[in-house]
């Protein structure tokens, strides 16, 4: 890893020698220096296998500049990069290939100023997390196996059993500097923790994880012991009938629900596509009254927290639905100036974004790299931070499944996808596990994995909302950017299907 | 010491030079090594985006990377990775770079070995599956594979693709007033990858890559339609140019064709589902994503063996070794697939990522169950011949068991006698989203159109349906197979952690069977 003086110095250098080219007026240079480790698990017990499967990591550094050109033919913009040279000759690469890759973007307004917003986050990584040895990467991942064995053993379970998942760090170091003043830097770690247990023979599958921003308090066994513990909850699962079905959906689906489909939909680059489940709905009601939606940037502790966006910009909270009501987007300060001259804007939203200039607040511009990083390839895009779906309610878990009576506990989704495209809002999905039948107010007999989908419409789950808790949790799922600090949530009418009686 | 400015894929050569001995030789010298390979990887691509009749982006640019696996240890074995991001700076010092990931691997590699023998004696009975880390055999060969293009990538003037796109997004913007939002995307690229072992394999291959996206949306009272589709195949610019593809259209045609199928569909009425089965007949082009997800994906060797339980799901086909669908009867007797690298398309290649030559994998023969596609670990495991299914997005990634060219095979009938066969049925044209149960035991997948038949005739067109059936239910169902095979490339395939995102072919005929409408 490069360190942060480094890629500062890197940035300085470079703003200087920008500044003094004659047909550039603008110009916003980053370098970053990232590392994805992750230890991938399988275990299996009824088939030879390695446990720890791949201690593996990904790594780069480099510099990215993006620039706007005074040409002949009007003001240009431009991008280029080069890996492994943070020196005056990478900026000059690196600006002779935006210089090549310069197009006429009539959407372009400006680089982003300085905000008048203030970061709230510094020195919040952990240094043992940044300086992790490879043999230290290899036994954590040990770590979440003897967790999940250590239950299985107890238990007295040794048929078929599966371990699955894996444990990532994830090394970010970032500097941003323009011309138009912007001038900022962050590091990040974080360690995740993301298992799944069964007990194949009986078809049960668990779940669980472990988060954190700290090697200290990270505690990787107790998420194999959770996702364990969960398997051996759910033997003996039943099917459903199809129908309509009141639920409860755990943080799991909430999370999976909100990446896949809410989440995009509130997103303003696919407002401006007119691809959306909440097209023309800004400041309208989409869900039940108590439904609360923000991002967190700045989050003290979260796992998905940052100090600055990669456009050097201070992250923070952003509203996006208040008491069931759509009132912001998450933005990067592109999108952000093109709505506000958008003449199709009132089409796209509902309303004339000039009326509600702080819902489009630019505090979500990242560079997100395959896997975790904060890429000085890429330009700058849309990205969630910590999602905190929350409710002026105070409902406990008891208290929906009170409400709920007799349903359905879905508490592991998968595969969900808007089937017709974001904008009607149809989705699907399949319950995979973690999940049971609510009888009298109370979680009574599982249901056996794969045996159900979901088929219904985004819309009419967030209008049927009954409960949401208070209690929420920080949840990861597989290939997401963004942590969901996820309740458990109550929905009446959800549409179930029966399916696969062969297999 | 050669040096150039910028890299080329002939640096491959360069670099070849001063790293093979650090995997024949150095890897050697390492306590307890077993095996050792390096992936080198180099592309040379350009591509633009317009959006709306504008231009919104272009790149001309150059990756390289490179990939390590070590497998060591004493008593008992296990594998190591590294995987980093270079670039013309590092050349220089590319002998120390390459090294270094040699040692990383290598430490991660030997300290798993440590920790596997401890937990074979303290998992207890659980301990008993964790074993000693082999690799099946496979010939060892040194070749050089050129790449197939009549136009080069390199050699196509970025202002090509900047106009390209720009005036196609125009003709589509213009197409009809309820088009809202386009984009039009082409890209052409060189790949060169290397391939070297501890066993002396020694892979030198290239391949050109040409693709051309459109995303276009239509939106008027009744609602939206976003729909988007890729042309694209190993070979050059001829693919956008001279609608040297399998749609055989320029990509204005193809963009326009899309746009207009939009336009259609808003006015449109919604597809009611149905509580039963109907007949269906596909076409070509949903059926392309059919195999992809109830054949291809469960076909997959490390899905069988639960390596992606916490991700993309296992197979319906193999519980363990000693249960499993091999040898039963699947599917119709009409129903034969397979997946075949040597078919040119966007799953072409004549090695895999290890090495190993790759070859035809037979599925399904006549309804029976063949086998899987595999890699050198997992065919060890299940005894049988490696045949060359591994494969990353990119060196610095560990490569993963993939489809190549995954495809139903053509049958003999004309796809008009299999329609005109329905008296009262749904034709699916076009595939669009798709869904599916953990184990790929289920499935429901939207198509672009769907028609009526009635009385062996296409009747009223509907919009956002598809169907939905357990997928062996679909597969026994099969009772027609046209003889209008086709190959699409689709180059968004996700699989691994972290996800690789992967383009691959997969191909089919025109099919009848039975499902629900959803």
């Amino acid at each position: 890893m490069i360190t942060i003086n480094k890629l500062r110095r890197s940035i300085r250098e470079g703003i200087g020698f920008i500044k003094g080219i004659g047909d550039i007026i603008d110009a916003e240079i980053v370098a970053s220096s990232n590392a994805n480790l992750l230890t991938r698990l399988n275990y299996t017990s009824h088939i030879p296998c390695n446990g720890v499967e791949e201690p593996k990591s990904t790594e780069s550094y480099g510099v990215g500049v993006y620039a706007v050109f005074k040409t002949t033919d009007g003001i240009k913009t431009g991008f280029g990069s080069e890996p492994g040279d943070l020196s005056l000759k990478g900026i000059r690469k690196s600006l002779d290939k935006a210089r090549r890759n310069m197009v006429y973007d009539p959407a372009f307004k400006s680089l982003p100023h300085p905000s008048n917003e203030k970061s709230l986050l510094r020195g919040y990584h952990d240094q043992r997390l940044m300086e992790i040895k490879d043999e230290e990467i290899v036994n954590l991942g040990w770590r979440v196996l003897e967790g999940a064995i250590g239950v299985f053993n107890d238990t007295g379970v040794s048929e078929k059993i599966i371990i699955g998942g894996d444990l990532i760090l994830i090394q970010e170091r970032i500097a941003v500097g323009s011309t138009t003043g912007i001038d900022a830097y962050d590091e990040t770690s974080l360690i995740m923790a993301s298992v799944t247990s069964m007990i194949e023979g009986e078809n049960t599958k668990g779940s669980g994880w472990a988060t954190g921003i700290c090697m200290d308090k990270f505690y990787p066994e107790e998420a194999g012991a959770e996702s364990a513990r969960s398997a051996i909850a759910t033997r003996g699962g039943e099917r459903i009938d199809d129908g309509e079905y009141n639920v409860i959906i755990g943080r799991q689906p909430v999370t999976d629900l909100m990446n896949n489909i809410i989440i995009p939909s509130l997103t303003l680059s696919m407002i401006d596509a007119s691809s959306s489940a909440f097209l023309g709905k800004m400041r309208k009601k989409v869900s039940a009254e108590d439904l609360i939606i923000y991002d967190s940037g700045a989050l003290p502790g979260g796992l998905g927290s940052k100090s600055i966006t990669c456009e050097g910009l201070p992250t923070g909270r952003t509203d996006l639905i208040e008491n069931g009501v759509i009132v912001g987007f998450l933005a990067n300060h592109y999108y952000s100036c093109k709505i506000l001259g958008d003449d199709e804007a009132k089409r796209k939203l509902g309303v004339d974004p000039n009326d509600y200039k702080e819902g489009f607040v630019p505090r979500n511009g990242f560079r997100f790299e395959t896997g975790g990083g904060r890429s000085y390839r890429r330009k700058v895009g849309i990205s969630p931070t910590n999602v905190m779906v929350d409710t002026m309610d105070e409902f406990t878990t008891e208290d929906l499944f009170q409400k709920v009576g007799n349903g359905v506990y879905i508490g592991r989704i998968w595969y969900t996808y808007p089937m017709n495209g974001l904008g009607p809002g149809d989705f699907t999905s399949t319950i995979i596990g973690d999940s049971y039948l609510i009888k009298n107010g109370k979680l009574s007999t599982p249901i056996k994995p794969n045996t159900i989908r979901i088929n219904d419409n985004i819309n009419n789950l967030l209008m049927n909302i009954t409960g949401i808790t208070r209690d929420k949790r920080p949840t990861i799922i597989w290939a997401a950017d963004e942590v969901v600090h996820a309740p458990e949530i109550a929905m009446k009418g959800v549409k179930l299907s029966n399916i696969v009686r062969w297999n | 010491m050669f040096m150039k400015d910028r890299i080329t894929i002939d640096l491959i050569d360069d670099i070849k030079k001063r790293i093979s001995n650090l995997v024949t030789g150095y890897t050697k010298g390492l306590k307890g090594c077993y095996y050792a390979d390096l992936r080198v990887e180099i592309d040379e691509g350009r591509g633009a985006l317009s959006e709306n009749g504008e231009s919104r982006e272009c790149y001309e640019d150059t990756n390289l990377s490179f990939g390590v696996r070590v497998i060591a240890g004493d008593g008992i074995k296990a594998p190591g990775y590294f995987g980093q991001v270079i670039g013309m700076a590092d050349i220089g010092r590319i002998e120390r770079i390459v090294k270094e990931g040699i040692d990383h691997a290598y430490r991660r590699g030997y300290s798993n070995a440590v920790a596997k023998l401890r937990a074979k004696e303290t998992f207890g009975q659980l301990g008993k599956s964790l074993w000693d880390t082999l690799l099946a055999p496979i010939e060892i060969h040194q070749d050089k594979v050129p790449a197939v293009f009549d136009l080069d990538p390199r050699e196509i003037p970025l202002e090509d693709l900047i106009d390209i796109t720009k005036d196609v997004s125009k003709e589509v913007s213009s197409c009809d007033k309820e088009i809202r939002f386009n984009q039009i995307m082409a890209s052409t690229m060189m790949v060169r990858e290397l391939f070297l072992s501890s066993e002396g394999v020694d892979i030198d291959q290239s391949h050109a890559l040409t693709e051309g996206l459109i995303y276009v949306v239509a939106q008027n009272e009744e609602g939206t339609q976003e729909l988007y589709d890729y042309i694209g195949d190993q070979r050059g610019w001829e693919v956008i140019t001279q609608g040297i593809n399998v749609h055989e259209k320029s990509l204005c045609d193809f963009s326009l064709d899309l746009a207009r199928d939009a336009i259609d569909l808003i006015k449109a009425e919604p597809l009611k589902s149905t509580d039963k089965e109907v007949t269906i007949v596909t076409d070509p082009h949903y059926n392309a994503l059919l195999v992809h997800e109830i054949i291809g994906h469960p076909m997959e060797l490390d899905r069988g063996l639960k390596y992606e339980t916490a991700y993309a799901g296992r197979s319906w086909l193999l519980h363990d070794l000693d249960d499993h669908h091999i040898g039963e009867q699947i599917a119709s007797p009409l129903v034969t697939a397979y997946s075949d690298p040597s078919l040119h398309g966007y799953g072409h290649y004549k090695y895999d990522d290890e090495g190993t030559l790759a070859k035809r994998v037979i599925h399904i023969d006549k309804g029976i169950f063949k086998g899987f596609m595999n890699s050198r670990q997992t065919a060890a495991l299940l005894g049988v011949e490696p045949n060359g299914s591994f494969k990353a997005i990119d060196a610095s990634f560990v490569p993963l068991i993939r489809m190549s060219n995954t495809v139903f095979a053509g049958g003999d009938t004309d796809p008009s006698d299999i329609i005109s066969g329905v008296d009262d049925g749904y034709y699916l044209k076009g595939h669009r989203i798709p869904s599916i149960s953990e184990s790929r035991e289920n499935f429901r997948i939207s198509a672009v159109k769907v028609y009526r038949i009635k009385n062996g005739q296409l009747d009223q067109l509907f919009r956002n349906g598809g169907m939905t059936s357990d997928s062996k239910a679909y597969l026994m169902n099969v009772d027609a197979v046209g003889n209008d095979f086709k190959l699409y490339p689709i180059p968004n395939c996700g699989k691994g952690q972290p996800m690789q995102t992967k383009r691959l072919c997969n191909g089919a005929p025109t099919l009848r069977s039975r499902a629900r409408l959803i």
